[in-house]
Formats: C-alpha cells, sequence, structure tokens
C-alpha cells in the first residue's frame, strides 16, 4: 500500500510541475480591492472556490481558463445590505410575500453575490423565509431579523403591534442562526415611541449583533437627531440615508452638525434606495459637501425594482455622478458593507478568501438616473456588470468573455 | 435666477395651458415599427385613456399633456414572450410549478415585454392555484396554456404519467377561463409513444386553442418529422426550433426539406431559448439559409435568466445578428405571437388598442452572445429597452425620459406645496428627453 502510494506520488509529481496551477484566470483588468488598498492593474487568479493570487502579470500558462478583462473593473463581488426577498408565501401587500422578490433574478446581473434581507421576518417566520429563499437560492441570503416577530407582515397593523416587540425571543432566534442573522431590523414604525428602536438594539445588545434602522413616520415626538445621536450604539446603522425626511441642511444651506457627529460616534449611514427613500434633494447637497454614504444598497422589492433604483449598479452609479470615486464607490458596497454587517470573511479579493467577484464596466454617455419623486440628474458615467463569479464559479456572462467561438465549442472548425 | 424663475414659470404655463389637452402622453420623434399595420417609419404616438389614440407624423405638442421625446429610438407594440414559466411561490422544488419558475415582473417591463404566457407550468388541477398566486397579482399580462398533464410541471414521473393527461378535463378548464387560457401544452415528455402530444392535440381540438409542443426526449420511435408534418394542425406551435435534437440538415449542410413542408401546412415554429435548447450551430445554418422563426420567446426560468438567454431582448438581438431586419424581429416578438395565440387585440398600435408600448434602442458596439453550450457569437447591435408602457402607463424608464430635471422638479414641489398641494404632477412639456441610449 505503501509502495503503491510512494509510487503514485512518483507518477504524480511531473504532471504537478506543469499542472495549471490556476481554474481560472482574470487577466488584465484594473483591481479595486479597498481593504486591501489595492486600485492598480492586476491578474486574479481563482482556484476552486477561493481567490488563489492577485498580482501583476500572472502567466495564462498557470491556468486552465484565462478571461481577457482588460479595459474592466475587478472587485469583490457586491454586497447589498438591504434587500427584501422573503418571497413565494402567498402574502399579499407585504414584505413577507408579494412585495419581496426572489433574489437570483436581480442580484447576479449587477455584479452581485450577497444580500442581506433586512427584517422582512421576524423570530417567528425566520426558519420559513430560511426555508422557502436563502437555502434554495444561489446568491448568498443573509438576514436582518425585524424586531416585530412577525416581521414585514402587514405595516397597518402587525408591524406595529409593539407586544410582538421581544428582544429575548429575537435574540435567541439570532444566535441560532449565527452563520446567517447578521442583525436586527426596525422598520416602517408609524407611533411616536421610540419602543421599537429601543427593543431592537435591546435584541442587538443580546445578540451581540447591529442594528439598522428604517425610521418609519419622523415625528415631532422621536426626532431624526436624538436617534442617531442617543438611541443608537456605535456601528448601528440608518438605512435610507437620502431620505426626503432626514433633516440635511440648514437655513445657511450648511449641513447640519449633527451628521458628522453621529457618524464620529460610529453611526452608519446607508443609502437603502427603495421605492421612496432616495431623494437628489438631499443627495446632491450632502454628497457634495462630503457626507457620503458608508454603504450602499438597493432596498429591492417588488415597488423599487422598475422605478428609479433599478438595481444595485444602477444605484453605484448614482453615487458615483455625484462625484463620488469609483474606488470609494466600491468600497461602499463591498468592504465597507461586510465590516458592518461583522462578515469581513467577505467583502474583499484577499488570497483565500471565497470567490464571490464583480467584473465591472464604466459606461461613458448621457445617462438618467431617477430618484423616488421622479427628478433626473443626467450622468456621464454608468456601471455595468460584466461578469459576476459566486463562489468561483461563472454565475453572469454578460457578453460570453467565458465562452468560447460556437464553431470551435461545437466542433465546427 | 431671475431667468431660472423664468423658465419655471414658462414651463409651468406649458403644463398649464396643455391641462386640458386630448393626449395623456405623446411619444414624439420616434421610428414606427408596427408590422401589423406595415408602418415602418418615423411618426409620433400619442395615448390617451391607456388606449392608442393616434399614430401620424408630427403630431402637435400641444395636444399632449406630457410628451416624450423618443427620436432615436424604435416604437413598436408592447413585445410579447410565448414562453415562460412563471408559476412560482408554491415551495415546490425542482419544478417548474414552484421554484424553476420565477415572477414576471422584475424580468418583462424591463426588456419591453408586456404580455407573458405560460407555457405548461400549471394543467387544468392547479390552473386556478397558479392564477390565484401569480395571474391576478402581477402588472405583467399573464396567459397560460394548460399542460395536458393535469398537475402541470410538477417535475419527474409527475409529467409522465399518461392517467393525469385528460384532454377532456383540460379543455373544460380552457373554455372557463377564455382569453387568459390560450391554449395547451405538452413538455418534457419521454416514452416512445405519441399520448402527450395526440391528447394535447385533442384538448385543443376540444377547446379550439392552439397547442404548444416541446418534444421531449427525441426517440427514433416518434420521428420529429412526423410530429410537425402530421400530427399538429394547423396552426400548432414546435417551441425549442434551434435546439440541437432537431433534424435541421442534411449530410450536406442543406435545410431538410419537410421543414417548410410544415411551415406550408401552418405549422408555427418558436424560438423558446431556455436554459438548453438554443445551439448556434442549428441556428446560424438555418436562418442563412431562410429558416427564421415565427415567433422569438425566452422560455424564462432560473436557469436561463442568467445563463444565455438573459431576457427577451437579448434573445431578439441574437436573431437580429443573423441578419434578420429590425422591423421583423420586432414582427416575431409582436403580431405574429399574438396572432398563434389568438388574441389579435395585442401586438400592435393601432387606434384604440392598449397602449402597451415598448421604447427600443438599438446600441453598437462590440457584444457577445453565447448559446446554451456556453458557444459565442460576437455581434454588433443590441436592441436595449429603453422605456416600456403598459396600458397607457410607464412600467419601465431606464433613463427617465419621462423625469424632468431635479433641480425644476424640487422648484416646482415647492411652489406646490406653497398652493397647499402635495407635489406637482407628472413631467412637463419640453423637459423630457436629454438623454440618449446607455451605450458600452
Amino acid at each position: 500500500m505503501r509502495l503503491s502510494t510512494l509510487l503514485l506520488g512518483v507518477l504524480l509529481l511531473p504532471a504537478a510541475l506543469t499542472a495549471q496551477t490556476y481554474d481560472l484566470l482574470l487577466k488584465g483588468g484594473h483591481v479595486l480591492d479597498p481593504r486591501n488598498g489595492i486600485n492598480a492593474p492586476m491578474d486574479v487568479a481563482i482556484s476552486g472556490n477561493r481567490i488563489a493570487r492577485v498580482a501583476e502579470n500572472i502567466a495564462p500558462t498557470e491556468a486552465k481558463q484565462t478571461v481577457d478583462v482588460s479595459g474592466l473593473y475587478v472587485t469583490s463581488g457586491l454586497v447589498d445590505i438591504h434587500v427584501h426577498v422573503y418571497t413565494g408565501t402567498g402574502n399579499k401587500n407585504s414584505y413577507t410575500g408579494d412585495r419581496s422578490v426572489y433574489p437570483d433574478g436581480f442580484t447576479f446581473r449587477s455584479g452581485v453575490t450577497t444580500v442581506v434581507d433586512a427584517g422582512s421576518s421576524g423570530w417567528t417566520n425566520f426558519p420559513d423565509f430560511k426555508d422557502k429563499v436563502i437555502d434554495i437560492s444561489k446568491t448568498r441570503v443573509l438576514a436582518l431579523l425585524n424586531i416585530v416577530g412577525k416581521g414585514m407582515a402587514g405595516a397597518e397593523k402587525i408591524e406595529q403591534d409593539m407586544s410582538d416587540m421581544d428582544p429575548k425571543a429575537t435574540a435567541k432566534r439570532a444566535k441560532e442562526y449565527p452563520d446567517t442573522v447578521v442583525g436586527i431590523k426596525s422598520a416602517h414604525f408609524a407611533g411616536p415611541e421610540w419602543a421599537s428602536v429601543d427593543n431592537a438594539v435591546q435584541a442587538g445588545k443580546l445578540a451581540d449583533l447591529p442594528v439598522m434602522i428604517d425610521f418609519g413616520n419622523f415625528h415631532e415626538a422621536r426626532p431624526f437627531q436624538e436617534l442617531v445621536l442617543d438611541h443608537l450604539r456605535p456601528g448601528d446603522i440608518y438605512t435610507h440615508g437620502y431620505k426626503v425626511q432626514v433633516p440635511y441642511i440648514g437655513e445657511d444651506g450648511k449641513l447640519l452638525p449633527y451628521l458628522a457627529q453621529a457618524r464620529h460616534r460610529g453611526i452608519k449611514f446607508d443609502v437603502g434606495h427603495g421605492g421612496g427613500s432616495f431623494s437628489w434633494k438631499n443627495a446632491v447637497p450632502a454628497i457634495r459637501q462630503g457626507f457620503w454614504p458608508d454603504s450602499i444598497s438597493t432596498d429591492l422589492h417588488i415597488g423599487s425594482m422598475n422605478a428609479g433604483m433599478k438595481d444595485m449598479t444602477n444605484v453605484m452609479s448614482k453615487i458615483l455622478s455625484q462625484g463620488v470615486p469609483l474606488y470609494d464607490v466600491v468600497k461602499m458596497s463591498t468592504w465597507n458593507p461586510a465590516q458592518q454587517i461583522k462578515r469581513t470573511e467577505l467583502g474583499h479579493l484577499s488570497e483565500g478568501a471565497v470567490a464571490d467577484v464583480a467584473v465591472l464596466r464604466l459606461d461613458h454617455g448621457r445617462f438618467g438616473l431617477v430618484d423616488a419623486q421622479r427628478a433626473r440628474v443626467t450622468a456621464t458615467k454608468l456601471i455595468v456588470c460584466e461578469m459576476t463569479l459566486r463562489d468561483g464559479q461563472v454565475a453572469w456572462d454578460l457578453n460570453g468573455r467565458t465562452a468560447t467561438d460556437y464553431r470551435q465549442a461545437h466542433g465546427l472548425m | 435666477m431671475k431667468t431660472i424663475h423664468l423658465v419655471i414659470s414658462l414651463l409651468l404655463a406649458a403644463t398649464a395651458l396643455s391641462a386640458d389637452a386630448p393626449y395623456e402622453l405623446l411619444l414624439k420623434g420616434g421610428h414606427v415599427l408596427d408590422p401589423k399595420n406595415n408602418l415602418n417609419a418615423v411618426m409620433d404616438v400619442a395615448i390617451n385613456d391607456g388606449k392608442i389614440a393616434r399614430v401620424a407624423p408630427a403630431i402637435d405638442p400641444i395636444e399632449a399633456r406630457q410628451v416624450v421625446d423618443v427620436s432615436g429610438f424604435y416604437v413598436t407594440p408592447g413585445l410579447i414572450d410565448i414562453h415562460v414559466h412563471v408559476y412560482a411561490g408554491t415551495g415546490m422544488r425542482g419544478a417548474y410549478s414552484g421554484d424553476n419558475s420565477v415572477y414576471p415582473d422584475g424580468h418583462t417591463f424591463r426588456s419591453g415585454v408586456t404580455t407573458v404566457v405560460d407555457v405548461g407550468s400549471s394543467g387544468w388541477r392547479n390552473f386556478e392555484d397558479f392564477k390565484d398566486r401569480v395571474i391576478d397579482r402581477q402588472r405583467t399580462r399573464v396567459l397560460a396554456m394548460l399542460n395536458i398533464v393535469g398537475h402541470g410541471m410538477g417535475g419527474g414521473a409527475i409529467e409522465q404519467n399518461n392517467d393525469d393527461m385528460d384532454a377532456k378535463a383540460t379543455a373544460d378548464m380552457a373554455k372557463k377561463h377564455p382569453g387568459t387560457i390560450v391554449g395547451v401544452k405538452t413538455a418534457h415528455y419521454r416514452a416512445p409513444d405519441w399520448i402527450a402530444v395526440d391528447r394535447a392535440v385533442e384538448a385543443g381540438t376540444m377547446a379550439d386553442i392552439p397547442v404548444m409542443v416541446d418534444f421531449g426526449s427525441f426517440t427514433a420511435e416518434r420521428p420529429f418529422e412526423e410530429l410537425v408534418t402530421k400530427r399538429l394542425r394547423p396552426g400548432d406551435m414546435y417551441t425549442h426550433m434551434y435546439l440541437g435534437s432537431v433534424p435541421m440538415l442534411d449530410a450536406n449542410g442543406k435545410l431538410r426539406p419537410y421543414l417548410h413542408e410544415a411551415r406550408k401546412r401552418g405549422v408555427k415554429f418558436d424560438v423558446g431559448h431556455g436554459g438548453g435548447s438554443f445551439l448556434w450551430k442549428q441556428a446560424i445554418p438555418a436562418i442563412q439559409q431562410g429558416w427564421i422563426p415565427d415567433s422569438i420567446s425566452t422560455d424564462l426560468h432560473i436557469t436561463s435568466m442568467n445563463a444565455g438567454m438573459k431576457d427577451m431582448t437579448n434573445v431578439m438581438s441574437k436573431i437580429l445578428s443573423q441578419g434578420v431586419s429590425i422591423y421583423d424581429v420586432v414582427k416575431m416578438s409582436t403580431w405574429h405571437p399574438a396572432q398563434q395565440i389568438k388574441r389579435p387585440e395585442f401586438g400592435h398600435l393601432s387606434v384604440g388598442a392598449v397602449a402597451d408600448v415598448a421604447v427600443l434602442g438599438i446600441e453598437r458596439g462590440d457584444f457577445g452572445f453565447i448559446d446554451v453550450r456556453n458557444g459565442l457569437f460576437k455581434g454588433n447591435q443590441k436592441i436595449v429597452a429603453e422605456m416600456t408602457l403598459q396600458e397607457g402607463r410607464i412600467a419601465w424608464d431606464l433613463n427617465a425620459r419621462a423625469a424632468q430635471d431635479w433641480m425644476i422638479s424640487y422648484r416646482e414641489q415647492q411652489r406646490a406645496r406653497g398652493r397647499g398641494r402635495r407635489g406637482a404632477a407628472g413631467a412637463g412639456r419640453g423637459t423630457a428627453g436629454s438623454t440618449i441610449p446607455r451605450r458600452p
């Protein structure tokens, strides 16, 4: 037995020396990997489902397949931390049902490999969500649990029921699924109380997870300033960052100082575009005065997908249109959100990291980008997704870069 | 500052002046392709009350409450995709009556499609569940062909069960939902007998609706040639026309004559691209020899959506890449399929027709189109949906052509709020259409 193993080893040795080390080589692209401070032309080699090497001039002979991505940007697979994908339940008019969408038809074509469902489910129906969607999707689907036990089963009544906001039960469920549940969500709360926010934060403390807030109705009784300055903890996230109700600009036309204070405390501001939560009126002056998003996310659902939001690269293009450099836009869509959800193994192209990769193209022309109030900014650049790899496998290939000429593929030449 | 105010006042004045204009929306300056009405020229399209109100050269903008500049684009009827799988949300794994299907609205409008036909995901036993879960809740117009299998595409042995292929029950259900059920489907059948095809045709005959066939396993006992020259009736459809298994070319590379015979009989050939049913090896020589599709369809499902198929305009671009004219490609995606499913009120821009409209751009550049075995064909034109209207309402607007510049919108909204209203409605004349197509 030993002898044969030895013999086998000897026989395999020469083969190993000449073998192609990598399964796939993305050659000639410009790598944007903010986690590792990379912003340069580099090749990316992949073995199995892992990033094997990122370096200048990796020889094509070292790879089984080489894909030319020159002229394109190579980034980590995009991480969209605000989506609604708990569908397939038959529930009408709610995000625990018909208002959600299945993720795979929206993610890969837009460079996204990881999404976070932000509170469509709560602790009572999360297992059903996991069974119906998370476990069958090719997209990596993580989740924030709604502080409401029944999740977003109806904004009129169910989501207002303060007796169903149980921090202990929510934290317990989160701890049962540490690989999947990455935070707590409060959303759509209409009342003047702080119950929804405070219970979410309490659950976050118990489970040691961040909280994401959609502030629901903006009330004088619970000012937004107080939310981000007092109620949230460092690391907690306010989504719908450029929603029209958020107080941004003072009488003097300057950014209100509490925003910088909140950021200084460690509160994260997420885009969460959605159907009604992105307004140029806030985004344009805020970004021009330096109040950039920490993270870019879509708030994908049936009301946003065909409106101003469209998809992740479209929302990224909006931030880009206001003069934020592409490197930073990518950071807000990869490494920043990965850190925010404490999943630091994602969102970068370090050697050994999972091979979730986006290959992005920057188109030049004139593009209309519309907000939730049907107001348009005309941009000159647009981010388009050329290719997406998920776990090392091609999940999207817009122009057949990984394909072979059909005559060769079919043995006709 | 004064100038800005003047411009805004003028814009508002124009909006106010046209408040009682006869048309809600005017698509101005586009090139109309409307094969039913033989239109292939630059024309304006006016829409009112969800219907096409007028198609003519140079309609005066003053007659419309909103004008959208679509010059440089084609204006066509809303696209009709007669092969999709959208019976999602049942929780069934590995089946088209479940997890292999998708909800249509996220795939249709962004690709110019306003009507889809689910072909056989459901059968007579579960059609009403499908109707309740999907058809009645989606914005896309969803029509259906009933699978000859009562349980539809439940997967595995379910679809092979001859005992569940009941022509009468299928026809009865079809007659109960006329207009929504537009045909009968057979698919995925493996046995060497003709039972699935013949029962489907029997049901189609009883309900007076066409049959669409996915031939399943191609076996020597039931030759494809016999299917299209004998078993199917005139008006019946074969989908997956460029599938690798279809006997297309003879030993000399010439198109087999039975295909023309079948077409002459009235059998229709549909693309039905899907995840495994479109090969360049078949499509290229066939189209070069004139074997073009009657209808273009996607076979949308979870596998095809992210592979070579992608979406309706991508599949149309593939046919365009082989030298078929844009006019004919649009005909294969509008008026032809509408006739094939006997819904001739759709697929054209006649005055009075429902205002389902696609505004399509043709981008020029280097594009790769892949078939179902990762075979690549490089083209230099790609069809992109710039806008989609469904029943007169904007369902997709890629470059915000119907929107207003944000500065103008906000000043208007502020003024409107000052007047105690909640925001100004719609965009004003002359403000839209400053964008050009997205290009690589």
